[in-house]
C-alpha cells in the first residue's frame, strides 16, 4: 500500500504535527501512531452512512491495526463532519478498546455471529457491525470486497479487540516506542509541561499541599505503603489522623478489606474530615478497630465531634445495577429505532433507571454535605471495597463544597485523588480485556453524568464545558493513558517498566505512561479551547491576578456579582419566590412558632431537607457551596453524551452550543480589551494582534463587534461531534403511518409525498 | 436561632405572590421604582392597620377578614388576614414575622367553592382552583353575625364579574404608559413588510363591516383574480364563513401560508366552484410550484366524523392539484383533559419515583410534539418545497392559529423579535378570532364550560420549546412568555379580552382598556434575551422528538417551593456585558491619553491622532 508507506515515512520523520496536516489535506492517507502496526486490511469496503439508503456510503479500505479499526477513504463525508480533529484517531477510526461487540452478518444466508478472540467464522461476512462503548454503531459492507480478506479483517478486529492480557493493550506499545524512538518526547508533539498543573497525588508533597490547602492540620501523610508492602490497592502515600502512629496503622491494616487503611479525602472548612473506608473483614475485630479509627478521626476534629458513618452499599445501587441501567439506556438511545421509541421514551427512560441512579448518587452526596456543612461532623464513607461508590460520592461532595474542584485542574486533581490513586478498578470496570463482564460497570460515566447535572444547573460555576466532560468520558477508550488503564497505583507502577526508580525520577517520568490530563496527546491547542467555559466566574478572579486591571476588575466583578444575587431571576423568580424573600431574610426576626404549625413542619421535613430548602432560599454563591436541585423534573438527560450520534435527535444550527458561541465571543472580546489595557499600561505602545493566538475561546471575537457573528452553519446540538456515519442501526423503517404520526424530521430529507397521505 | 432562621426561608419560599409585572405596572413604570418595589411593600407591611396594599389605580378594597387560615400544601396552615379588591386577592399572614403573602389577580380563579359543611368548631373551608396550575385552600371561622357576608362571597362576586353583570377590572384600570400598545399591529403595514406582490394578491375590503365573517379581521388578503362576490360565495361554503385568506408569503419563492376553516362538504360531498377556484388561484399565485398542500390539523377520523355535521375536508377530486395531509392534533377537549392530568401530576407535589411515566401519562408533551411536528411540516413545505399551503382545522380558530403562528415563527425571523411576536399574536390569534373569552372564560364562573381549553397556553409552550432549542434565535426571554401567560388570565389588560376583532371594537376595548404591549414595550429591557443574535434569513427547523421536548418547569412547577429557577446564563451574560463596557471605557480613556501624548510631543495636525489604534465600540 503506497499511501500507507508514504504516511508512515513522513510520520517517522516529522512526527505528529505533520501527520495532522496530512489528515487535513489528504484524508485518505493513513495515520499511524508510534508502535502501531497494521495487522490486516481489506479493500473495496463500503462504510454505511445512513440507515435509509446507501447512496451516501463511502468506499475505502478497512484496516485493523493493533490500536484501532481504521477506514481509509478517498471520499469525503457528504454532510457535516467532526469539528475537532483527534490527533491519534482519524474521522472514521475506532480504537479497539472502544469496540464493545464485533458482529458479522451474512445477509444472503441469514447468518449472524458475534465474534470474540481466536474464533472461526464459517461463513463469508457481507457485513460487519461494530458496537462501540461510546454508543456508536458502525457498519461496513463487503459486497465488493474479496470474501477471504473480508473474513480475515473481521477476525483480526475481533481478535485484537480482545487482548489476552494488559501488556497487549496498545498503551504498552505506544509507551515503549515513545521511549525507544530517538526523538523522544517532542516527536509526539507533546508539550512537556502539559497536564503538569494537575496534581497527581503520587508523591507525599502533593498530599502535604492538599492538607495545607484544606487546613487539615490534624492530619499527616503516611508513607508505610511505600513499595506497596502493606496494601496492594492503596497508593504509596495517603493521609491519616496525626493521632494514629504508623505502628497502629500497620496493625489495623490486616483487618480491612485488601488491607485498605481508611483514607482521608478532604477537609471541610469547618474542620470536618471526609474519610473513606473499606469493610472490616474480621467481625470480631470490627467494633474495636472501627472505634479506634473513629476516635482518631474525632481527635482530629476541632470540636472533637463524633464521626458519622455513611453506608454506601446499603443506600446506593451496586455496580451491576449501574451496568444494567446503562445497557438499557443505550438500548433506548441508540439501538431501538428512533420513531418507535419516541412514544414510550419517557417511561422507557424511567425504567432504565439511569436517571434515578444519577439522582440517588447526587442525593446521597447532598446528605453527606449536610453532615459536614450543617452538622459539622466528620464523615466516613463505608463501602465494602472502597473502590467504586465512594469514589463517586467523595468527588461529588468535594465538587459541591469546594470551588477549587470546579476549576479544570482542580477537577482533574480530584479524579486523580479519588479515582486513580484510591484504586478504582478502571481496567476491570472498563473491561478492557473483555474477560469478565460481571466486573464491567460504568461507574465513572455515572459520575460524569452527576457532574454534568451539577454543571447544567450551575453552568457558571465550572471552568470546563460539557464537551470536556464528554471527551473525558471518551478518553477511557483510548488505551494509552495510565489514568484509565489500571486497577490501582501498584499495577500502574509495575506496568510502567521503569516506574519506581527513584534515582532517575525526572528523567524516567517521561518514560511512564502519559496521563489523560495531557490533552495535547489527543487534541490541538485550538481544539482544547473547547474545554474552556466562557461563563466561568472563577475566571474573573484569575483576571484580577493579571496585574494592571487589578483593582478595577476586582471591584467591578464584586459589584456585578452581588447584583447577580439580588437582581437574580427577576424574570424567573416570578411567582416561585415571594418578592420579599430577600427582605424577609434581611430582617429575619426570631419567630415564635405555634406548636401545631411546627408539628406539621416536622412531619414533612427532615433536618437535611430543611438544610436543602434553606440553601435554596438564599442567593447562590457560585464560589461557595452548591447543591443540586433534586426534583426529578430538574434532572435531564445528558444529551451531548448519549444522543450525539443520533441523527434524528440533532438540532441543526441549534442547541446550547449556539448560546455558547455567543458567550465565547463576548468573553473573547473582554480578553482582548484586557490585553489592550495591559499593553497600554506596559509597553505604552499600540496594541497589536497577538491576541488571536492566545485566545482561550474556541469562538473568537471579530473585528466588527457591532454585528455579532451569526453562529456558523455547521453548529448543531451534537457539536463538536457528528452523527454522520456513526450510528447505523439495523435499518427497520417505520411504516408510512407510524412515520406520519411520529415526529417530522424524516420528511425533511425524504419527500415521499405519496406515502404521506392516508 | 438556627431554627427560626430556617423556618423563615421556608415561608418565604412558599409565599406565592402574583407576578412581578402586576406589581410594577400597578404603581409606576420607572426603573428605580421597579427595583425598590420590594422595599415599598415592606413598608406597607410594617403598618398594622389595613388598607395599605400596593393598590393599582382604580383598585378598591372590597372586603377583608382577619383570622383566616391558608392551608399551604407545602408548609401547612398559615394564619393571617385576607383582603379582596376588585382586582386581586391578598393574603397576609399575621401570626408571624417576617411577612408571608399571597397576592393574585382574581382573574386567575376558575372556581371558588365551599368545601364541606361548617365543622363543629364553626370553621368554613373554601377551595380556590386557579387557571395557573395551583389550588388554594382557606379556612375561616363562621362569622358570628350570620347576616354578615363571608369574605368569600364578596370574593366570588368580584372573581366572576361577567357572571354578575359587572365589568372586568381591565375596564377600570387607567394606567398611562409611554407607549400605546394598541398601535403595535397595523395589518396594512404588516402585509407591506411581508412584501405582498400586488400583481397576485390584493387586500380586500369585503369584510370591512364584518359582514362576510364576524370572526375574521376587516382586512383580508386574497388572490387578485378572485372577486369579492366570489368570496361571498366561498364564505357560505366554509365553516363560520372563514374563507381561505393569506397569512404570510415567502419573500423569495412567494409560497403562501393560507388559513381557513373546514369546507362544508357534508355527507353528500358538496362542492363549491368558487372555493375550488380560490384554491387554484392561491396555487397559481406561486409560480414555483404546481402543487399545493392542504394541512388539516385534525386526525383523519375526526375530520371524517365532521361530515356528519355538514363539515369535512377537501376531496382530491374537487381540488386536483392539492394534496391533503392530516396532522393528527386533537381537539380542545382532549387538550383540556391533558392539562388537567398534568396539574394532578405537578401540583402540589411531584412524585419522585414515577415522575417520567406520570408525565408521559398526561400526554401533554405528546400533544406539544404533534403541534410542533405539524408546524414543522408546514414550514418545510413552504421553505424547502416552495409550495403554498392551506391550513385549517374545524373552525380554524384553535389548531389553525397554533400551526400557522408556529410555522411563521420558524419561517420569519421577524416574529422572533419582541415586537414581531406581538404582531404575530395580534394578527394570527387576536384579529383572526381565537376565542379568548370562551377558551379562558374571563370573569365567568362557569368553570365546567366545555369551551374552555388551554390552546393558547399550548402555543406559548411550543414557543418556549423552540427557545430552548435555539437559545440565540429569539429576542425575548422566558419572562416575556411568562408575563404573557400571566396576563392572559389577569384581566388587567384588554389585549386578551373578547372573542374577535369585531367584538373588541364593539366593546371599544382599545379605547377603554390598556394593552399588554403598552406595559411590555415601556420596559423592554426586562424582556430581552441577551443571547439573541439576529440573523435575517434564518429558518428554524426544530427537532420535535420527545427527547428534545421538556416540561416547562418554570411555568408548570413554579409554585413548588422545592422549585428554584436554575442559575440563569443570562444573568452571567449581563455581567460580562457590563464588564466589557467598563473595559471599553478604560481602553478609550487610555487611547485618548496616548493620543494627547503623541499630539503634544509630535505637534502634528490635530486631525488623526488615533489612527493606529483599533477603534473600540461601545454597545451594551
Amino acid at each position: 500500500c503506497f499511501s500507507l508507506k508514504i504516511s508512515w515515512l513522513t510520520y517517522c520523520f516529522s512526527g505528529l504535527a505533520c501527520s495532522e496536516v496530512f489528515t487535513r489535506i489528504v484524508p485518505e492517507m493513513q495515520m499511524l501512531s508510534q508502535g502501531e502496526i497494521v495487522v490486516n486490511e481489506a479493500n473495496f469496503v463500503r462504510k454505511c452512512i445512513s440507515a435509509e439508503s446507501c447512496q451516501d456510503d463511502l468506499w475505502g479500505k478497512l484496516v485493523c491495526t493493533n490500536f484501532k479499526v481504521s477506514f481509509i477513504t478517498h471520499n469525503s463525508l457528504p454532510r457535516q463532519r467532526f469539528q475537532c480533529t483527534h490527533r491519534l484517531l482519524g474521522e472514521h477510526d475506532i480504537p479497539l478498546a472502544c469496540v464493545e461487540q464485533v458482529v458479522t452478518v451474512n445477509d444472503v444466508k441469514g447468518k449472524q455471529k458475534i465474534l470474540g478472540s481466536n474464533q472461526k467464522l464459517k461463513f463469508n461476512p457481507t457485513e460487519l457491525i461494530l458496537y462501540c462503548k461510546d454508543f456508536r454503531i458502525i457498519r461496513f459492507r463487503f459486497d465488493e470486497a474479496g470474501p477471504e480478506s473480508a473474513k480475515k479483517v473481521c477476525l483480526a478486529i475481533a481478535h485484537y479487540s480482545h487482548p489476552a492480557d494488559p501488556q497487549l493493550l496498545f498503551g504498552f506499545e505506544y509507551v515503549g516506542k515513545r521511549y525507544h524512538g530517538s526523538t523522544g518526547e517532542r516527536m509526539n508533539g507533546i508539550d512537556p509541561g502539559g497536564g503538569m498543573q494537575t496534581t497527581l497525588f503520587d508523591c507525599s508533597s502533593d498530599w502535604d499541599r492538599e492538607i495545607k490547602r484544606t487546613g487539615a492540620s490534624e492530619w499527616r501523610v503516611c508513607t508505610i505503603n511505600q513499595g506497596y508492602f502493606i496494601s496492594p490497592s492503596l497508593p504509596e502515600f495517603f493521609v491519616v489522623p496525626v493521632s494514629l502512629a504508623d505502628q497502629d496503622l500497620k496493625q489495623y491494616a490486616c483487618f480491612f478489606y485488601s488491607q485498605r487503611i481508611p483514607l482521608w479525602c478532604w477537609n471541610h472548612s469547618s474542620g470536618s474530615a471526609l474519610v473513606r473506608m473499606s469493610n472490616i473483614s474480621d467481625p470480631q475485630q470490627q467494633r474495636k478497630v472501627e472505634q479506634r479509627i473513629s476516635s482518631a478521626i474525632t481527635k482530629s476534629h476541632p470540636l472533637r465531634s463524633d464521626v458519622f458513618k455513611s453506608d454506601l452499599d446499603k443506600n446506593l445501587p451496586n455496580i451491576q445495577d449501574i451496568q444494567a441501567a446503562l445497557l438499557k439506556l443505550r438500548q433506548i438511545c441508540v439501538i431501538d429505532p428512533f420513531e418507535e421509541s419516541e412514544e414510550k421514551w419517557l417511561s422507557s427512560l424511567e425504567s432504565s433507571r439511569w436517571m434515578e441512579y444519577v439522582r440517588t448518587f447526587l442525593r446521597h452526596a447532598v446528605e453527606v454535605v449536610y453532615m459536614l456543612e450543617s452538622r459539622n461532623v466528620p464523615v466516613i464513607l463505608l463501602e465494602k471495597e472502597d473502590r467504586d461508590l465512594s469514589c463517586v460520592i467523595s468527588c461529588l461532595v468535594q465538587l459541591m463544597c469546594d470551588p477549587h474542584c470546579r476549576s479544570l485542574h482542580g477537577f482533574q486533581g480530584l479524579i486523580q485523588k479519588e479515582w486513580v490513586m484510591a484504586g478504582h478498578r478502571f481496567l476491570d470496570r472498563c473491561n478492557h480485556l473483555k474477560k469478565n463482564d460481571k466486573e464491567e460497570s460504568p461507574v465513572f460515566l455515572l459520575f460524569l453524568d452527576c457532574v454534568w447535572q451539577l454543571w447544567n444547573q450551575y453552568p457558571a460555576a465550572f471552568e470546563f464545558t460539557e464537551v470536556y466532560l464528554t471527551v473525558l468520558g471518551d478518553s477511557m477508550w483510548v488505551p494509552i493513558f495510565s489514568t484509565f488503564l489500571f486497577n490501582c497505583p501498584r499495577q500502574r507502577a509495575e506496568n510502567s517498566r521503569f516506574g519506581v526508580c527513584k534515582m532517575f525520577e525526572c528523567f524516567l517520568k517521561s518514560l511512564m505512561f502519559t496521563k489523560a490530563w495531557d490533552w495535547s496527546q489527543q487534541f490541538s491547542l485550538k481544539d482544547q479551547t473547547l474545554f474552556n467555559n466562557p461563563l466561568y466566574v472563577g475566571k474573573i478572579a484569575t483576571c484580577v491576578q493579571n496585574g494592571t486591571v487589578k483593582t478595577f476588575t476586582h471591584r467591578r466583578s464584586k459589584k456585578n456579582y452581588s447584583s447577580t444575587l439580588r437582581g437574580l431571576p427577576s424574570a424567573l423568580r416570578n411567582g416561585s419566590l415571594g418578592p420579599n424573600d430577600t427582605l424577609a431574610r434581611r430582617n429575619s426576626l426570631v419567630l415564635r412558632l405555634r406548636s401545631d404549625l411546627s408539628q406539621v413542619r416536622e412531619q414533612q421535613e427532615t433536618p437535611s431537607e430543611r438544610f436543602i430548602r434553606d440553601f435554596f432560599s438564599r442567593p447562590v454563591d457560585l464560589q461557595g457551596l452548591l447543591l443540586p436541585q433534586l426534583l426529578p423534573s430538574h434532572l435531564s438527560v445528558w444529551k451531548l453524551y448519549f444522543l450525539r450520534w443520533v441523527p434524528e435527535a440533532q438540532i441543526p444550527q441549534g442547541g446550547p452550543i449556539t448560546a455558547f458561541h455567543k458567550l465565547s465571543v463576548l468573553t473573547d472580546e473582554i480578553d482582548m480589551l484586557q490585553n489592550q489595557l495591559r499593553q497600554y499600561k506596559g509597553a505604552g505602545g499600540t496594541p497589536n494582534n497577538l491576541h488571536a493566538e492566545h485566545s482561550k475561546m474556541y469562538f473568537k471575537a471579530t473585528s466588527t463587534p457591532h454585528q455579532p457573528p451569526a453562529p456558523p452553519e455547521y453548529l448543531s446540538s451534537s457539536f463538536p461531534f457528528s452523527p454522520v456515519g456513526n450510528l447505523c442501526r439495523p435499518g427497520i423503517l417505520g411504516s408510512p403511518l407510524s412515520k406520519f404520526l411520529n415526529g417530522a424530521k424524516i420528511w425533511l430529507s425524504t419527500e415521499t409525498l405519496a406515502n404521506e397521505t392516508i | 436561632m438556627e431554627k427560626s432562621g430556617s423556618v423563615d426561608s421556608v415561608e418565604s419560599l412558599c409565599s406565592s405572590t402574583t407576578t412581578r409585572s402586576d406589581r410594577s405596572s400597578g404603581t409606576r413604570v420607572s426603573d428605580t421604582e421597579l427595583r425598590s418595589k420590594g422595599r415599598a411593600i415592606e413598608k406597607v407591611y410594617k403598618d398594622t392597620s389595613k388598607g395599605e396594599l400596593p393598590l393599582l389605580p382604580e383598585e378598591l378594597v372590597q372586603d377583608s377578614a382577619k383570622d383566616v387560615t391558608y392551608i399551604c400544601p407545602f408548609i401547612g396552615p398559615v394564619r393571617g388576614s385576607l383582603t379582596v379588591t376588585n382586582y386581586r386577592l391578598f393574603f397576609r399572614c399575621t401570626d408571624r414575622e417576617p411577612v408571608f403573602g399571597l397576592d393574585l389577580p382574581l382573574g386567575v380563579l376558575s372556581r371558588v367553592e365551599k368545601i364541606g359543611a361548617a365543622t363543629s368548631r364553626g370553621d368554613v373551608s373554601y377551595g380556590l382552583a386557579c387557571k395557573d396550575m395551583r389550588n388554594l385552600r382557606f379556612v375561616h371561622k363562621e362569622p358570628e353575625d350570620s347576616l354578615k357576608k363571608s369574605v368569600f362571597e364578596v370574593l366570588m362576586k368580584f372573581a366572576f364579574p361577567v357572571s354578575n353583570n359587572m365589568s372586568l377590572f381591565a375596564f377600570e384600570y387607567k394606567q398611562v404608559f409611554p407607549e400605546n400598545g394598541w398601535r403595535v399591529y397595523d395589518p396594512l403595514a404588516e402585509y407591506k413588510r411581508q412584501g405582498l406582490p400586488k400583481e397576485s394578491w390584493r387586500i380586500s375590503k369585503v369584510n370591512d363591516r364584518y359582514e362576510l365573517c364576524d370572526s375574521y379581521p376587516a382586512a383580508l388578503v386574497v388572490p387578485v383574480t378572485i372577486t369579492d362576490e366570489e368570496l361571498r360565495r366561498v364564505s357560505s361554503f366554509r365553516a363560520k364563513g372563514r374563507i381561505p385568506v393569506l397569512s404570510w408569503i415567502h419573500p423569495e419563492s412567494q409560497a403562501a401560508v393560507v388559513r381557513a376553516s373546514q369546507p362544508m362538504v357534508g355527507q353528500n360531498g358538496r362542492r363549491c366552484k368558487e372555493d375550488e377556484k380560490l384554491l387554484q388561484a392561491i396555487m397559481d399565485a406561486n409560480a414555483q410550484s404546481h402543487k399545493m398542500f392542504i394541512f388539516d390539523a385534525r386526525p383523519s377520523v375526526n375530520a371524517a366524523a365532521n361530515k356528519m355535521k355538514g363539515g369535512g375536508y377537501e376531496s382530491e377530486d374537487a381540488y386536483q392539484n392539492a394534496e391533503l395531509v392530516f396532522l393528527d392534533i386533537h381537539n380542545i377537549h382532549v387538550m383540556r383533559e391533558s392539562l388537567r392530568k398534568l396539574k394532578e401530576v405537578v401540583y402540589p407535589n411531584i412524585e419522585d419515583s414515577h415522575w417520567l411515566s406520570n408525565l408521559e401519562s398526561t400526554h401533554w408533551l405528546e400533544h406539544i410534539k404533534l403541534i410542533l411536528a405539524g408546524s414543522l411540516r408546514i414550514a418545510d413545505k413552504v421553505e424547502s418545497g416552495k409550495t403554498s399551503v392551506v391550513v385549517h382545522c374545524s373552525d380554524g380558530w384553535d389548531r389553525t392559529p397554533q400551526l400557522t403562528s408556529l410555522a411563521l415563527i420558524m419561517l420569519d425571523s421577524h416574529y422572533r423579535t419582541i415586537r414581531g411576536f406581538q404582531i404575530l399574536l395580534e394578527k394570527e390569534w387576536l384579529s383572526f378570532g381565537h376565542r379568548f373569552q370562551q377558551r379562558v372564560g374571563h370573569g365567568d364562573k362557569n368553570h365546567t364550560d366545555a369551551d374552555r381549553s388551554p390552546i393558547f397556553l399550548q402555543f406559548i409552550d411550543c414557543v418556549w420549546q423552540m427557545t430552548r432549542q435555539f437559545p440565540a434565535a429569539f429576542e425575548f426571554n422566558e419572562y416575556f412568555l411568562l408575563t404573557i401567560l400571566d396576563h392572559l388570565y389577569s384581566c388587567l389588560f384588554g389585549t386578551f379580552l373578547c372573542n374577535s376583532e369585531q367584538q373588541r371594537l364593539k366593546e371599544e376595548v382599545p379605547k377603554h382598556t390598556v394593552s399588554l404591549w403598552s406595559f411590555v414595550n415601556s420596559q423592554l429591557e426586562e424582556f430581552v434575551n441577551p443571547l439573541y443574535v439576529h440573523y435575517a434569513s434564518h429558518v428554524l427547523f426544530p427537532t420535535v422528538g420527545i427527547r428534545h421536548l421538556q416540561l416547562w418547569v418554570t411555568y408548570y412547577i413554579r409554585w413548588n417551593p422545592r422549585m428554584r429557577p436554575q442559575e440563569p446564563v443570562h444573568q452571567r451574560y449581563k455581567e460580562l456585558l457590563a464588564k466589557r463596557a467598563e473595559l471599553q471605557k478604560r481602553v478609550e480613556e487610555l487611547q485618548r491619553e496616548a493620543a494627547n501624548r503623541t499630539a503634544s510631543s509630535t505637534s502634528e495636525r490635530a486631525g488623526s491622532p488615533t489612527r493606529s489604534i483599533t477603534p473600540v465600540q461601545t454597545f451594551v
